[in-house]
């Protein structure tokens, strides 16, 4: 009979102990924040969004220019009362941090075509839905890229079952907050928009979403 | 007796299968393939070359190509004129662009703000939207400003999704008609109502779907002629749907054609399907 090394079946072992070890762990990283997620309604999530859509302000002049870059160019003029809280590419700003910002002279607003700005003010579409959520905003702790972090994918009809306060998400792209179906079958959505310049709420058709995967919130009330 | 019987529901049978089961002769669908394709070129704008630079007179219509978590922007809103002429959004430099049925350029109306809506009136004053505001502004064939509050258009038809596989939808003039969608596997999505011309044709734009895949939603889409009495008499081929700029006016129907704004990361595509 050949003699087998004990070696490699020791190797073997702890290789197997250490994957079980490491999936433990990580299920229970996962479930602490899941725990650690602020709960909210889905009512409450759809009340931030409208909220952050209706939220007035006036652009003054030390808004238009951004003083951390030359090249900026702003949306919007001079004594304009606009509705909406400005899209920043990067920004995390809520209505009270976003004025509080205003006053001190951040510029309004911005694009990835100008670069990432400290001297902006506003949010973008990731930072908006997790906002939506109850989410802190200090920091930008999730994008597009790992929100499913903190948002399952559903295994319901996307085209009839999703609830307000779910989620239409595209990796590396885009996401935004589903709001409600109308009776043609399109839907109604609320993002932070680049090329609206700002948060607004729209009906909108499925084929502008071809790709997006929808999700729920893991910390939703229902 | 029961042969009679069986002879009575084979012949019944028969018929509701000729008459689509709602009592009414089958018409013969014609299907549409894509006519042609108007392209007008299209170039990634840098920092440096916004709304306020250089290309203001340009043929060649701006994008920005956006980021990781920004979407591209760029031009989003068109309509067609009673002649094929295109009006298009170039929102990155403040202007709307008219170009001539072969997408030779026209104009270049320098509006001063970013559009992302474009709605041609029958009295031909064009409606354009303000992308920043939302608000609507007038102006005339020259894209000279309109004085004067403007109110949205009234939407061209009402529709309503019934089951998974119908939908009604009303023509405008008090009558309602019924889409069915008969495609095996596929069941219906949303339903809209695109434009009614004076004969009461109506055109409705159909989305359907498979299902949601592991790569997430799909769909497919085309668009539907019906009749006055609601028979169906035409149907495009499946609308591409691969957009790099998602469209706010994605689909406009002008003397029996269907136009399809598709931006590209390279150029404008028009995509007309003829429907008459």
């Amino acid at each position: 009979m050949k003699d087998i090394h004990p070696w490699p079946r020791l190797w073997a072992s702890l290789l197997i102990l250490y994957t079980w070890v490491s999936c433990i762990s990580s299920s229970g990283t996962q479930t602490s924040l899941i725990a650690r997620l602020p709960s909210t309604t889905r009512a409450e999530a759809v009340a931030r969004a409208k909220n952050l859509a209706a939220h007035s302000w006036v652009c003054g002049v030390q808004n238009l220019h951004a003083s951390c870059s030359r090249i900026y160019k702003s949306d919007w003029a001079s004594g304009q009362h606009i509705t909406g809280i400005p899209y920043n590419w990067g920004g995390v700003d809520g209505p009270d941090l976003f004025d509080q910002k205003l006053v001190r002279g951040l510029a309004a607003g911005s694009h990835s075509r100008y670069g990432v700005l400290s001297c902006t003010a506003g949010i973008d579409c990731s930072a908006f839905v997790t906002l939506c959520w109850g989410l802190p905003t200090t920091g930008h702790a999730y994008s597009t890229s790992n929100i499913r972090t903190i948002a399952g994918k559903l295994k319901a009809n996307v085209f009839t079952d999703l609830k307000p306060g779910d989620a239409l998400n595209k990796p590396g792209s885009h996401v935004v907050l589903f709001t409600g179906y109308n009776r043609d079958g399109t839907f109604n959505i609320c993002e932070a928009s680049g090329s609206a310049a700002r948060v607004i709420c729209h009906a909108t058709t499925w084929s502008r979403f071809r790709g997006y995967i929808a999700l729920q919130y893991k910390g939703i009330d229902d | 007796m029961t042969r009679l019987f069986a002879v009575a529901v084979l012949c019944t049978s028969a018929v509701l299968l000729v008459s689509g089961g709602e009592g009414r002769p089958q018409v013969e669908v014609r299907t549409v393939e894509m006519t042609h394709v108007i392209r007008i070129p299209l170039t990634a704008v840098g920092s440096q070359e916004t709304s306020q630079a250089s290309g203001k007179d340009s043929a060649i219509l701006a994008t920005s190509p956006g980021a990781a978590e920004e979407l591209p922007e760029g031009p989003d809103g068109f309509d067609i004129l009673d002649d094929g002429g295109i009006l298009i959004s170039d929102p990155l430099r403040n202007r709307v662009v008219t170009f001539d049925s072969q997408g030779k350029l026209r104009q270049s109306w320098n509006i001063g703000f970013a559009a992302d809506s474009i709605r041609v009136l029958p009295d031909g004053r064009a409606l354009i939207r303000e992308a920043n505001t939302g608000q609507l502004h007038a102006f005339d064939r020259e894209g000279k400003t309109i004085p004067g509050e403007v109110s949205p258009p009234l939407d061209a038809a009402q529709a309503q999704k019934l089951t998974a596989t119908s939908g009604s939808i009303s023509n405008g003039k008090g009558n309602s008609i019924t889409v069915h969608l008969e495609r095996v596997g596929q069941s219906l999505v949303s339903l809209q109502g695109l434009a009614v011309d004076n004969t009461g044709k109506l055109y409705v734009a159909l989305e359907s779907t498979s299902g949601e895949l592991t790569e997430g939603i799909n769909v497919n889409k085309t668009v539907r002629k019906y009749d006055a009495n609601g028979n169906l008499l035409s149907e495009t081929t499946n609308l591409p749907l691969n957009y790099y700029i998602p469209p706010v006016d994605e689909l406009r129907v002008r003397k029996g054609k269907i136009y399809q704004l598709m931006t590209t990361s390279s150029e404008v595509e028009i995509n007309i399907w003829d429907m008459n």
